[in-house]
């Protein structure tokens, strides 16, 4: 069957499901409509397909509210991968100019500034300390959330693969990953990124790539190597780092309850679920308290694929309950592994719990050496 | 669908009362709200053909707001369709005369567990597996589990008088709602008191249950709750023949046990359903039980059952079967390359009758149906004291739209005509809806004149729903 035969054959199944994983989806949540729901989504593709009637600019609308989070995927049967086939669609309402206005500021902030935000590229990185340069040699790629939003889960990081012994490089050149832009379907400026990227990743002389964003982490070991573009170091997600030498990391012995939100960049899309525990029990000194929606079933905090520059508020409510799903089993403490989930679930938790990322975790820990979350 | 100034005056009056975010005109919108899980929409849909539309999908706020918009559709003439998770079956959501389809999912709110009297109070929009999970924490559940939790709503659980898999111990929806709060198509907000039992005249509250949105909008109920069974134990059966299953479980109620499950498998659909999985004798019946309770109590029940069982004949299959159902009851309702191809159609008649009927409504029906160019596979899903119900499921699938349509029309003829003339009732649990509309006045017989006097009275311009549950339905 071609690609195109197979796609038609999914919607086609998924335009008339009976609503079995709408209860997940995030979008649904939020606007309790069954027009932003993954069978929606698919019906809008099957009529398209079939003939019947092409995606208006509602439709579109439609499209770009999923956060492409795939958790109706964990609860499909057929495993009809509706995130890929929304994303395969914005390729082409792109193409044709399509889509909605946000997504091209968005394009235009990457291309001028070389960051999504807009923001001076001059400033992305220079503001960063690195101490030692001692111990073997790791590029930290920060990405873009990091360096202008969060920049503790950047100086952290920093901080603690120093502490680990190594000596970090960081480059001016760095610029946005492209994965903003291949979630929304503007794959062509995408791999503009991803070419620029390779190419001063590849220069530098270290022996591997860290990465604290699961966004980054996805482009850099899925997009770029999909399109052609390899990068000649390995790629580590820094949960993934930080458990490979969890024993160098101090013990903790903390007395209040930690939870860990999964992003979905990092779980569902890249199988990533024991590392980030591993560090937190490490530090902590206990186990995790899971949330009722934890790893393939975790809900997405709300701020993927352009939700947040589109639809703030919606995107809020997102957050807000996955806030509320933490605050259930009574955690004192969200740590995620995600500088955008963080920023969200942060925004959102209205100090009603305490929420870190993970090298921010790590660092109290370090710090400490008695972590206290309560 | 409205004239021009009609849906102008309209768009005017509703967007003052709900708010411009909360009324869509988007064709998208309508065409993406417009269907429930009816198998015939979800076939039309894959075929490519289009479903008729709404003017306005409204999402409402409060009570308040619908009794406003109720007005408005009063004053105007204008239908009004209410949707709550819009995963019927029936095609109850449909708005097949234009006009406003009233979106109940933003009524979401859960209050406060009464720990005392065992009862909690939700709105019409919650979705049944946010309710179940949400008194589940406390450690009660609703004892309401049917296989369309996770997509439907409580309004429209009651509005159709749905039914769980659990229902011989738990009850259905109309024994599990004690009070309810309906708008009526005057805009008048009513309650009935949330009480066990009471005698104050006739039940208002069952007047509303099972009413499918045709004679007012459920907007709460308060809900009866279960501590969760300290014990549930899974046993399963496999019987030579239906008739010795259906005496098996008829003796087991007699004896004054309640199971929570007590399903059978016809031949057909114990094949398909376990025979991949367990090894039984081919042409044989599965009969799956569960006992939820105390843990003494169960083993009790289980024993006596098991008794009850072999003496009929029964052949003790262990925990597996019954188990595994339980475990995978969802995923027969997912799509599938085979059931999606082409245009296949297949649907489910959950009729209910008493045991003296009960086996010869099965055979007529599979009969008639059979020679209509169905594959019938039944079980006998939810079981009394005094009979229960039987899912007669079947498929068909046809080389063209129009072939495969009235096919579909013919099936569901003959099976009714066999279900009626046998002295079964054509509904346990999905309700009427626009599948079953036509068959409404034969089923109710003389009752049915009562029905339509009650629905003159309580919506005399005949807005709420029209053309289901055979009221309304224009030329
Ligand atoms: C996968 C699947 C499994 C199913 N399993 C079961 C099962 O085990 N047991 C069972 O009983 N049913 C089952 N059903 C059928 C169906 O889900 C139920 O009948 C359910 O009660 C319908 O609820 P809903 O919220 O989806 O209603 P909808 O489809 O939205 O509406 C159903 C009808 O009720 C009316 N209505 C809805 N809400 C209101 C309201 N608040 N006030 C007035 N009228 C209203 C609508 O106008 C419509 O006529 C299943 C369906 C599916 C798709
Ligand atoms: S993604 Fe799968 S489960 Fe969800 S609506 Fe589509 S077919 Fe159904
Ligand atoms: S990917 Fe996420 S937001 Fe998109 S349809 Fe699936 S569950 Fe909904």
């Amino acid at each position: 069957m071609t690609e195109q035969g197979k796609i038609a054959e999914q919607v086609r199944m998924c335009a008339a499901c009976p609503k079995m994983c709408r209860h997940v989806c995030p979008t649904f949540f939020a606007w309790r409509s069954d027009a932003p729901t993954p069978h929606g989504r698919a019906l809008l593709l099957h009529q398209e397909i079939t003939g019947l009637r092409n995606i208006d600019e509602r439709g579109v609308e439609v499209l770009y509210q999923c956060l492409e989070c795939s958790h109706c995927l964990t609860w499909c049967k057929p495993e009809i991968d509706i995130a890929s086939l929304v994303e395969n669609k914005r390729c082409d309402l792109v193409k044709s100019g399509r889509q909605p206005s946000g997504v091209n500021r968005l394009a235009n902030f990457v291309k001028e500034t070389h960051n999504p935000f807009g923001e001076k590229h001059s400033k992305r990185n220079d503001w960063l300390k690195t101490g030692s340069l001692n111990g073997p040699k790791i590029i930290y790629f920060s990405g873009c959330t990091a360096a202008y939003r969060e920049k503790s889960i950047a100086q952290d990081t920093i901080s603690i693969l120093e502490y680990l012994g190594y000596s970090v490089a960081i480059t001016p050149d760095e610029w946005c990953c492209g994965s903003p832009l291949f979630r929304t379907g503007d794959t062509a400026t995408g791999l503009k990124q991803a070419s620029h990227n390779v190419e001063v990743l590849n220069d530098i002389n270290a022996e591997e790539i860290i990465v604290t964003c699961p966004g980054c982490y996805r482009a850099l070991t899925k997009d770029y190597p999909e399109n052609g573009f390899e990068l000649d170091k390995p790629v580590q997600h820094i949960s993934e780092f930080l458990n490979r030498l969890v024993d160098k990391l101090p013990q903790g012995d903390t007395n209040g309850s930690v939870t860990f939100h999964d992003p979905c960049h990092l779980g569902r899309h890249s199988g990533v679920y024991d590392a980030p525990r591993a560090v937190i029990e490490r530090i902590s000194g206990n186990p995790i308290v899971e949330m009722e929606r934890n790893r393939e079933n975790a809900m997405c905090c709300g701020n993927g694929a352009g939700l947040r520059t589109l639809f703030p508020e919606h995107a809020k409510m997102i957050g807000s309950e996955r806030v509320r799903q933490a605050l259930n089993i009574n955690a004192n403490c969200i740590v995620t592994s995600c500088p955008f989930c963080k920023e969200m679930l942060e925004a959102q938790s209205e100090r009603r719990v305490a929420v870190f990322d993970l090298p921010e975790f790590v660092m109290q820990g370090i710090e400490s050496r008695n972590v206290k979350t309560d | 669908m409205l004239d021009s100034n009609t849906r102008k005056k309209a768009s005017d009056k509703l967007r003052k009362i709900v708010g411009s975010e909360y009324i869509t005109m988007h064709e998208t919108d309508r065409i993406l709200n417009a269907h429930d899980a009816w198998p015939l929409s979800e076939a039309k849909i894959r075929a490519g053909e289009m479903l008729p539309l709404a003017d306005f999908v409204v999402f409402p706020g409060s009570a308040e707001e619908i009794s406003k918009v109720l007005v408005v559709a009063n004053e105007l003439k204008i239908p009004v369709t209410p949707v709550g998770g819009g995963a019927g079956t029936c095609g109850g959501t449909l708005p097949i005369y234009g006009g406003i389809q009233l979106d109940l999912k933003r009524l979401n709110k859960i209050g406060e567990i009464d720990h005392d009297s065992m009862l909690i109070r939700a709105q019409a929009g919650v979705v049944g597996i946010d309710l179940e999970e949400e008194v589940n924490r406390h450690g009660y559940t609703t004892g309401h589990t049917p296989t369309s939790l996770r997509a439907s709503n409580i309004g429209g659980f009651i509005a159709t008088r749905s039914g769980g898999s659990m229902s011989s111990l738990y009850g259905k929806i109309e024994d599990l709602t004690l009070g309810l709060q309906v708008v009526l198509p005057n805009g008048s907000i009513v309650e009935t008191k949330a009480v066990p039992r009471h005698s104050v005249g006739p039940d208002l509250r069952q007047l509303f249950i099972g009413s499918e949105g045709t004679l007012g909008v459920i907007t709460e109920a308060t809900l009866r709750l279960f501590p969760k069974p300290e014990k549930r134990r899974f046993r399963s059966f496999s019987f030579p023949d239906v008739h010795s299953g259906i005496e098996a479980i008829r003796k087991i109620f007699r004896v004054g046990i309640i199971p929570s499950v007590a399903r059978l498998y016809d031949p057909e659909d114990a094949a398909l359903t376990f025979s991949m999985n367990f090894e039984f004798d081919e042409g044989h019946c599965m009969l799956l039980l569960a006992f939820d309770g105390a843990t003494e109590r169960v083993d009790l029940d289980d024993n006596e059952s098991t008794r009850i069982c072999i003496e009929e004949g029964g052949t003790n299959q262990g925990e597996g079967p019954s188990k595994r159902w339980w475990e995978h009851r969802y995923d027969m309702y997912y799509p599938t390359r085979l059931t999606t191809a082409g245009y296949a159609i297949g649907d489910t008649i959950d009729i209910v009758a008493t045991y003296d009927k009960l086996e010869n409504v099965y055979h007529s029906m599979k009969k008639d149906m059979e020679a209509e160019d169905a594959v019938v596979m039944s079980h006998f899903s939810h079981m009394y004291q005094n009979g229960g119900s039987i899912y007669m499921i079947f498929f068909t699938s046809q080389p063209d739209a129009e072939t495969a349509w009235n096919t579909y029309k013919r099936i569901w003829d003959a099976g009714i005509a066999a279900c009626h003339r046998e002295g079964g009732t054509m509904s346990h649990q999905h309700g009427v809806g626009l599948s079953r509309s036509s068959y409404t006045e034969d089923e109710l017989g003389s009752g049915f004149g009562v029905l339509k006097k009650i629905k003159d009275a309580l919506d005399p311009n005949g807005i709420m729903n029209p053309g289901k549950l055979g009221l309304g339905v224009r030329g």
